[in-house]
């Protein structure tokens, strides 16, 4: 089985961030870079399958600079057989991503597609499934459970009804939720071994351009200060000449 | 040859020196590993370790082992991962959250397994290491003993031939691991003064471990002594040579002491991750603590002299790794390597356990009145902190050695009597070398003087390549070991001396760095 893992490159989500002056992105000087959350439990996923069934094989793919290098080493860290970098400096939305990974995908032919269901950084929510509409190929979002078959996988997801269960044939999307794993601590030994692993980088595999533009990052304004009101009366009369009750 | 013989910040200033910034991607990795390690595994476990509880602490190690932490730099033909001293005391530095949990961690893939790497045969390392540098064993290191502390090679164990076999019967006593150990370095001496270092298995015949120590801190550690009644060990598990025992155990505590610096500011990062956090929750006269001058001042302070500490620390792993690194791998050869830079670990020994002391002792003093609750995670922290000044060489004759070494070296041609003059430290240290008497005190100033001057010229040589913060740090941490050097310079010539004018102390900007990063910057 070959299973392929989209990584992407993220600020780290516990990084306070602050939008750049000119509000054109984000002020990243100085701030770390993680790999996605949802991408590492993919990657973790990928890694168990592997370890059940030795012939399974692992690739990770990122889109991005030469930065996004650290991220696949770490997945390689991790355990992925293979890394590969589509290294572009372009303006990048989530059907440019989206195709750039269909195009791949459709070279490497893997049975499954694993990634995150989204990234911490803009929460599109939005890759897995345009990949799945663009490849023709069945999906299951916000998988909690992946088994793989022969020839099919069961996914079990969780919704606000219920948890279900889904059945579906390779190849197929599946994007992942937060309680699928527990990512493991990376051994040292793991992360030597990733030093040999090959990790190639290409271009891109489309012309693709962006749909969506972003035009303005602005921080929140702050809250303005509250204050202490002496009764429930006083609050009520508040609310009521205000118009709010 | 290595740019930097011992000793020889003393009269030359480096072009560089090695610090954390400079790991590559793949080695920050292995850190952070480390750090999540830590906080994953270690930190929620800290007060059950503190108790004992049965089997936890060797679990953890177990654990820490198959991932990697147990043998670093332990030689990959012996099972260990064969990375740098710099990156192996680095992530020793964050596995050191927890102090109970990084003391056996620390004598298990230090110094139990270090007389062995630099001095032990082929089939020591081959019968020992690999399970030592794999956490499937735990190692300790039996030097003291009741009437031998300090004068380590005072020791009255004794080692007595019989057949091919050694009979070894005495007392070690301070034995870290010593309940969960298999494998034991021990120090004994042949007909009376000769001092030999055996391998000893914990199910050698005449061996019994005795009951824990009631310590004031490290609760969690094992320390216990080893009983030796005519323990028989084979012929084969001498290491080294007969007479030969104290390069054996001396040299294993040049590289322990350099390790037991990064073990002494992981605490440090606890400490200020618990006092920042409290100083922004803390409210009094309805102010946030943190935004009061003399609490702020206290995370600029504890800023500089971490960073002073961190500083002397990863040079000397990187003058080590240099020098190791040149060496042929002989036991000649590495016993070379252990000793050139005995006086940089020495140094970094008490820079590093007298920052985590004076840094810990205020982050306590932010707490107030909680500090001194047990409730609070800083009585504990300071109680496993006060144990760092007294082992592996208490601060007092590493402070006696610093300064002697260097007059030594300089008299046989191994270092250079002229001070680079390229701070105010190293200007009075310069001045006073010549003037040092015979006592103890007077050599303690000039070590001390020494010692700042490796640390500024450190600091001085990174924070210019780092700049913002780091160079922030380094002007704040200058101001205080001019007052501190000033201080050693009068006890050593009975002169007074006048400071030059302070730089910036930048306490505002250090302490937002200390707040926002929740911890060293």
């Amino acid at each position: 089985m070959k299973i392929v893992v989209p990584i992407k490159r993220v600020v780290d989500p516990y990084a306070k961030v602050k939008p750049l002056a000119d509000g054109t992105g984000l002020d990243v000087a100085g701030v770390k870079f993680e790999i996605n959350p949802f991408d590492e439990i993919a990657m973790e996923e990928a890694v168990r399958i592997k370890e059940r069934d030795p012939s399974t094989y692992t690739v990770a793919v990122s889109i991005g600079g030469p930065e996004c290098e650290e991220q696949l080493r770490k997945a390689l860290a991790i355990g992925a057989d293979e890394a590969v970098l589509i290294e572009t400096t372009d303006g990048l939305d989530a059907s440019v991503i989206a195709a750039e990974l269909v195009a791949f995908v459709q070279e490497v032919a893997p049975d499954i597609v694993l990634m995150g269901k989204q990234s911490t950084d803009d929460d599109s929510n939005q890759v897995g499934q345009m990949m799945a509409a663009m490849l023709g190929w069945p999906q299951a979002t916000f998988a909690c459970k992946l088994t793989p078959g022969v020839g099919e996988v069961t996914v079990d997801r969780e919704t606000d009804s219920g948890e279900e269960s889904l059945r579906m044939k390779t190849p197929c999307v599946v994007t992942t939720d937060l309680r699928m794993n527990q990512p493991r601590y990376i051994a040292l030994p793991g992360i030597i071994k990733a030093r040999s692993k090959p990790l190639a980088k290409r271009g891109r595999g489309t012309s693709a351009s962006p749909r969506v533009r972003l035009t303005h990052l602005a921080a929140l304004p702050p809250r303005p200060p509250g204050r202490k009101v002496a009764s429930v009366d006083e609050l009520l009369t508040e609310l009521k000449s205000r118009g709010l009750v | 040859m290595q740019t930097e013989p011992g000793c020889g910040f003393f009269s030359h200033t480096p072009r560089s020196v090695c610090s954390p910034e400079g790991f590559h991607s793949d080695e920050r990795l292995m850190v952070e590993s480390a750090s999540q390690f830590t906080k994953g595994e270690v930190l929620p476990l800290a007060e059950r370790l503190d108790r004992q509880e049965e089997g936890l602490m060797p679990e953890l190690i177990r654990k820490a082992g198959e991932l990697g932490f147990c043998g670093v730099d332990t030689p990959e033909a012996y099972g260990g991962l064969g990375q740098s001293k710099a990156l192996a005391t680095r992530i020793l530095e964050f596995l050191s959250l927890d102090a109970s949990f990084s003391v056996t961690l620390g004598v298990t893939s230090g110094i139990a397994q270090l007389g062995l790497t630099l001095f032990g045969n082929e089939s020591q390392k081959t019968e020992h290491l690999p399970a030592l540098a794999s956490g499937e064993k735990i190692g300790a290191y039996c030097l003291s003993e009741p009437n031998s502390g300090t004068d380590a090679l005072g020791l009255e164990t004794k080692a007595v031939r019989d057949g091919d076999d050694w009979l070894l019967t005495g007392s070690k006593m301070w034995i870290s691991n010593a309940k969960w150990a298999e494998t034991f370095l021990v120090l004994a001496k042949v007909d009376g003064e000769q001092v030999t270092a055996f391998v000893v298995n914990r199910d050698t015949p005449g061996l019994t471990v005795a009951r824990e120590e009631h310590k004031l801190g490290l609760k969690g550690s094992s320390t216990a002594r080893v009983e030796l009644e005519a323990a028989r060990v084979p012929g084969k598990d001498l290491v080294y040579e007969v007479g030969k025992g104290h390069h054996v155990a001396l040299n294993a505590l040049n590289i322990g002491r350099l390790k037991l610096a990064a073990m002494s500011i992981g605490p440090v990062r606890a400490a200020l991750f618990h006092g920042t956090g409290y100083a922004q929750e803390r409210k009094q006269f309805g102010t946030f603590i943190s935004d009061f001058g003399l609490v702020r001042k206290k995370f600029a302070d504890a800023a500089a002299w971490f960073y002073g500490a961190e500083t002397a620390i990863y040079r000397t792993c990187g003058l080590l790794d240099e020098v190791f690194g040149a060496s042929d791998g002989s036991t000649a050869g590495n016993r070379a390597a252990a000793e050139e830079y005995a006086v940089e670990c020495s140094a970094c020994k008490v820079l590093a356990t007298e920052a985590e002391a004076r840094i810990i002792d205020e982050m306590l003093q932010v707490f107030g009145g909680f500090g001194f609750t047990e409730e609070f995670p800083l009585a504990r922290l300071y109680r496993d902190a006060r144990v760092s000044r007294i082992y592996e060489g208490t601060n007092e004759i590493n402070r006696a050695f610093i300064a002697d070494r260097l007059a030594r070296r300089i008299a046989s041609g191994h270092a250079l009597g002229g001070s680079a003059n390229d701070s105010f430290v190293a200007e009075l240290a310069g001045k006073a070398l010549p003037r040092v008497g015979d006592h103890q005190e007077q050599v303690g100033a000039m070590s001390d003087l020494l010692m700042l001057q490796y640390a500024v010229q450190g600091t001085a040589v990174r924070s210019a390549a780092q700049g913002g913060l780091a160079a922030m740090a380094n002007s704040r941490f200058v101001n205080w070991a001019n007052g501190e050097a000033a201080r050693a310079y009068q006890v050593v010539t009975g002169e007074s001396v006048t400071l030059p004018a302070p730089g910036p102390a930048y306490t505002d900007e250090l302490a937002s760095g200390v707040l926002e990063l929740r911890g060293p910057i």
